[in-house]
């Protein structure tokens, strides 16, 4: 059913776990499946670190370990480019029936970003106040 | 890989030793046609003759002839339910069954259903129960068929078998039982328990697969199933598969001879099984009725975990269990078995069936252990759900 390349992976993930402190979290669910993506980006807008928890499947598990694997180090746009070709490349042979794991892997990775975007403008808001104390 | 278990008995068993004995002369010393007149023909059939006491023996049929083989579960379920409907359908079209039974029986019905039967699927408690008294709710002037399976292959409750057959005999309504998963489970007496129609196969206890039968009782109307041959009195043509009627008929007798020592046996290895998984793991829950079931098949849900992920992470350490139903789309389907007995689905998506064999060993329960505890903490860290008060 899953390809030896998906199994290895699946088995070891690199970016399995969660970023104390991180900069955003993207929530993403489908059916039972829920999946979490967390960054942490410097200050150029790198994303310097990205993680994920997964409650999901085999095809769920590896997408989100890929898509961790290419927004890291990648500017905040670059990782809202990423599609799903891009990922089902990279996890090599994934059944067709399971495709929807790359889908909540990239939702997942696009509410990281947006996650990060409020926490800053939250950040900004808060600045004048201070400034004037 | 350091080790391998296989904890998947209610999928399928190895073929035993004496049933194998029993099987191979069939292939090369004695291959005649069971049809055919002469010695060789003679000689097949006599093995034929006695698969088929040897099953009428076993279930206590009144005659052999009411053993019809076939070559499995499946297809036994999907005659007895449209076979025994379309002989029936002048006295009416609609049918029971429960929401629990294998597919082979509900996608039968589903098939009836488009043919302009109706079918009413009882629904079952938290313990994979089936109501009786929805049974009788359901009853109709035009009913004509209940079929409640004996065992449920997911979480092994018992059903009320007798009772519900009793129940359908007092409105003249005829009963069939999918028996797949009781067989040397429970005890399987079709006088006894009034059944009409039952299935049973072989490859769930330790016989070959592809064999099985329909058992029906004798006056009972049935459609025939496979025309343009006399074999099974007509009913099932084609050229009896030899040699796996009679591993299938040896598998039977053993089963119900060694009933009582296997399910001590496997009592003892599910309790040692249970005992040490709630010591070493805990948020677990067991799927099923807490005593009305068979010792063979444990359905056990793991919080927080998906049962894919740990399906798999345990078959790479070697050990082999399901997910207790065939998982074919991505969203981690949830089992329509535990749906129906409302289990919440973040339970029935972490379940996971444990069905225990006689060849299993305490180590290897220990072995099974220590594993899951490992796999499932690996699984929980990196989960997304999370657990107030968890470490």
């Amino acid at each position: 059913m899953y390809s030896k390349r998906i199994l290895e992976r699946f088995s070891n993930p690199t970016y399995a776990g969660g970023i104390r402190g991180g900069d955003g979290t993207g929530r993403a669910e489908s059916g039972a499946e829920v999946v979490k993506i967390y960054i942490s980006v410097n200050e150029k807008g790198e994303i310097e670190n990205a993680k994920f928890k997964a409650y999901g499947g085999v095809c769920t598990i590896v997408a989100c370990d890929v898509a961790c694997q290419l927004i890291e180090d990648k500017t905040l746009t670059e990782a809202l480019a990423i599609t799903a070709d891009e990922i089902l490349e990279e996890m090599g042979e994934c059944p067709e029936n399971k495709h929807s794991s790359v889908d909540i892997a990239l939702e997942a990775v696009k509410l990281s970003v947006e996650d990060y975007f409020e926490k800053r403008q939250k950040q900004l808001k808060k600045r004048p106040k201070n400034i004037e104390e | 890989m350091a080790r391998k278990v296989y904890l998947d008995s209610a999928a399928t068993t190895y073929v035993s030793s004496e049933v194998m004995a029993e099987m191979l002369p069939c292939f090369n010393a004695i291959y005649g046609n069971s049809n055919s007149v002469h010695s060789y023909g003679r000689d097949a059939l006599a093995i034929v003759d006695r698969a088929r006491d040897r099953v009428a023996h076993a279930i206590n049929a009144e005659k052999s002839n009411e053993i019809y083989f076939t070559s499995g579960g499946t297809e036994a379920d999907n005659w007895a339910i449209r076979g025994l409907a379309h002989a029936n359908k002048d006295k009416g079209k609609h049918i029971i069954t429960s929401v629990i039974e294998h597919h082979a029986v509900l996608d039968a019905c589903k098939m009836l259903e488009e043919e302009g039967y109706e079918v009413t699927y009882v629904p079952v408690d938290k313990t994979g129960l089936v109501n009786i008294a929805e049974i009788i709710h359901a009853i109709r002037k035009d009913t004509t068929l209940i079929s409640i399976m004996a065992v449920n292959n997911e979480v092994g409750t018992i059903q009320n078998v007798k009772a519900i057959a009793k129940i359908a005999h007092e409105y003249g309504i005829i009963f069939h039982t999918d028996a797949v998963q009781a067989l040397g489970a429970v005890k399987l007496d079709v006088r006894d328990m009034e059944i009409d129609a039952m299935t049973i196969s072989g490859h769930k206890i330790y016989g070959p697969k592809g064999a099985g039968c329909l058992y029906v009782k004798n006056g009972i109307k049935i459609d025939n199933l496979i025309i343009g041959g006399s074999q099974e009195r007509g009913k099932r043509g084609g050229t009896l598969n030899v040699p796996a009627i009679a591993g299938f008929g040896k598998a039977v007798e053993v089963a119900v001879r060694d009933m009582s020592i296997n399910q001590q046996k496997i009592k003892a290895e599910r309790e040692y099984f249970l005992k040490n998984l709630k010591d070493k793991i805990p948020y677990v829950q067991v799927n099923g009725h807490p005593f009305q079931k068979v010792n063979g098949i444990a359905n056990i849900s793991f919080e927080m975990v998906d049962k894919e992920s740990l399906l798999m992470l345990l078959d790479m350490e070697g050990i082999a269990v399901s997910t207790g139903s065939a998982c074919t789309s991505n969203a981690v389907e949830e089992s329509y078995v535990l749906k129906a007995m409302g289990i919440e689905s973040e339970f029935a998506n972490s379940a996971i069936r444990f069905s225990f064999g006689k060849n299993i060993s305490k180590s290897d329960i220990d072995y099974v252990i220590e594993t899951l505890s490992k796999v499932v903490e690996r699984l929980r860290s990196i989960s997304a759900l999370t657990k107030a008060g968890r470490k």
